[in-house]
């Protein structure tokens, strides 16, 4: 079976220095599968992704993305981290979207777009001028190539964003809060964009205070409180009838 | 404006324009007229006291105002000036790489150098390179664990020139880390993890995103610098180096007259800086204006194009 698309957590620890933020975090996901993490802020939600593309390292614990050892080698008794030209191989089939867009603010948005499969793939420009300008128009976003991040609306960018990750044809999706920074009237295309890419088996895993949006295109849900992965399952069977005391709560509390 | 006038013609004192048309007016303040008042009268008796008193010598400073000696003294506060900034900005980029190093010796022994060359005056720093030889009289210069070395006897090569650079040089890279360092302090987290997670390598990461974002930080404050140590290479005149103020005071030693010569100088100084602002200014203006780096939710989620200004440093590459 092909493993692309995949990841497995299995017993994943990670602390910064003695404040230990994931507790033994066990998760599984599908290729094509879309999976939604909640749970109070500074339970360890950005966290958790952050290790899946290596803006964190874990301390202990089995981490598969891609069917891969993420980051490390199991070698004899230990695993060993791999050179930094294997991990940014590694990054680079995973895309990521951050709360805050992060765009470059000293390219363009097509710029913003090219520039991996240029910079990191050293693919021809034409080519990848021509691809970004599809991915724009597929976010919404055709005729706005040629303007800068901070001429765009903050909807604007984070669509820009999600194009600059598909750009690298990642196999795997990554989301922490993407609309959370956005204006409310905002938030609606930004959705709409992921909505999208759900439907077209993009294998996803984002972080979200959209309730309504997580129970409409999940697959599954985490729910993660004080570094544990309190209740996992089917979306809409998490989001309706919680098991957990404290996922009730905390649904009953964002609900 | 005719209804105006008609409408006053015709019924006198009655409120000649709706209320929601009048002007706003500010009234002028006693304290306005005061500080104009202050300010010209200040100016007018500095002008007075130059015109009027015979020892400024105004003659004198135009007869010597482009002699050869004060013409070749420019030249060398221009070259001293150019020399030990474009070293000092490359030895202070060396630094601020090792300052920012995660390796806690590296970084430290980057700020053990930045804390004595800007905790030491100028001045000092100068005197003593220049009589380095009384500590070390004598260098070996060669490829280690090999028999290739020549000596060197440093009174020999520690002119008042090589001195004057080597100090000014290694002054201004104490300060020029400092403004790197700051440039990419002035980056956020979010830019690196953003190139990182494209799989950009370190070397590409800075190339393409960050030394770019660096520069509206970054180049102002150089141009500042460059103001800063034209002025600053003056102090070398302490080492006998020809430069501007020491041909100067060379000419006054020899006809005593020490103000004219002065003030010769002080408007060369004073031409030399008001030059270099004007760049200077055009770059602080282009590069303030940039909303950029931090992007905070606010200033990010704004409308299309409401008040942003294109970000100056553009990455045409792509
Ligand atoms: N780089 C870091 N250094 C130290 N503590 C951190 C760091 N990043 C996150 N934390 C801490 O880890 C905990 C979980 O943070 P985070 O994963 O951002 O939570 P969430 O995304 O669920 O709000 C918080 O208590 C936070 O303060
Ligand atoms: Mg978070």
């Amino acid at each position: 079976m092909n493993p692309d698309g995949t990841i497995v957590a299995r017993k994943l620890c990670k602390s910064f220095g003695r404040h230990q933020v994931l507790r033994d975090i066990d998760l599984t996901v599908a290729a094509g599968e879309i999976s939604c993490i909640i749970g109070p802020s500074g339970s360890g939600k950005s966290t958790l992704l952050r290790c899946i593309n290596g803006l964190e390292t874990v301390d202990r614990g089995v981490l598969k993305v891609n069917g891969e050892d993420f980051g490390y080698v199991e070698k004899d008794d230990a695993y060993h981290a791999v050179r930094p030209k294997r991990l940014a191989e590694q990054r680079a089939r995973i895309g990521m979207v951050f709360q805050q867009f992060n765009l470059f603010p000293n390219m363009t948005a097509e710029s913003n777009v090219m520039s991996g499969p240029v910079l990191v793939q050293k693919k021809d420009r034409v080519a990848c001028r021509e691809r970004a300008q599809e991915l724009l128009a597929s976010v919404g976003l055709s005729g706005c190539g040629h303007k800068y991040p901070a001429q765009l609306s903050g909807g604007q960018q984070q669509r820009v964003a999600i194009a600059r990750a598909l750009a690298m044809e990642p196999t795997i999706m990554l989301f922490d809060e993407p609309t959370s920074a956005l204006d409310p009237e905002r938030v609606g295309e930004v959705l709409a964009v992921m909505r999208d890419l759900a439907g077209n088996g993009m294998t996803m895993l984002l972080v979200t205070h959209e309730m309504a949006f997580a129970r409409e295109v999940a697959d599954e849900v985490l729910f993660m409180d004080e570094g544990i992965a309190v209740e996992r399952g089917d979306a809409r069977e998490v989001l309706a009838n919680p098991r957990e005391k404290r996922t009730q709560a905390f649904l009953e509390r964002v609900l | 404006m005719d209804v105006i006038e008609t409408t006053t013609t015709r019924s006198g004192p009655v409120p000649s324009i709706r209320a929601e048309e009048k002007k706003r007016i500010t009234p002028k303040r006693p304290r306005d007229y005061v500080a104009w008042a202050v300010a010209i009268a200040i100016v007018a008796g500095l002008v007075w006291t130059a015109v009027t008193n015979e020892k400024y010598r105004w003659p004198v400073v135009f007869s010597y105002f482009t002699t050869q000696t004060i013409l070749n003294g420019l030249l060398v506060t221009l070259l001293l000036t150019a020399a030990s900034m474009g070293l000092g900005t490359l030895m202070g980029l060396v630094l601020a790489v090792m300052r920012m190093s995660h390796q806690r010796p590296v970084s430290g022994l980057a700020q053990l150098y930045i804390t004595f060359f800007r905790g030491t005056p100028v001045l000092v720093q100068l005197v003593f390179w220049f009589n380095i030889a009384a500590l070390y009289p004598n260098l070996s210069i060669g490829i280690p664990f090999t028999d290739i070395s020549t000596p060197v006897n440093v009174n020999a090569i520690m002119t008042p020139m090589t001195a004057a650079i080597v100090g000014l040089t290694l002054n201004q890279a104490a300060y020029m880390s400092e403004i790197i360092r700051g440039g990419f302090a002035s980056v956020s987290r979010g830019q690196h993890e953003a190139a990182e997670s494209l799989g950009m390598s370190g070397f590409t990461k800075l190339r393409h995103v960050i030394i770019p974002q660096t520069m509206p930080a970054i180049i102002p404050a150089t141009g500042n610098q460059v103001i800063g140590m034209l002025k600053e290479t003056s102090l070398v005149s302490v080492l006998g180096v020809a430069d501007l103020l020491q041909s100067a005071q060379a000419i006054y030693a020899r006809t005593y007259q020490t103000i004219p010569l002065l003030i010769v100088a002080s408007l060369w100084y004073l031409i030399m800086t008001l030059v270099l602002s004007v760049p200077q200014s055009m770059i602080e203006r282009r590069f303030s204006r940039s909303t950029r780096t931090r992007l905070t939710p606010a200033a990010t989620s704004a409308e299309p194009g409401a008040g942003q200004l294109v970000p100056p440093t553009r990455e045409s590459l792509l």
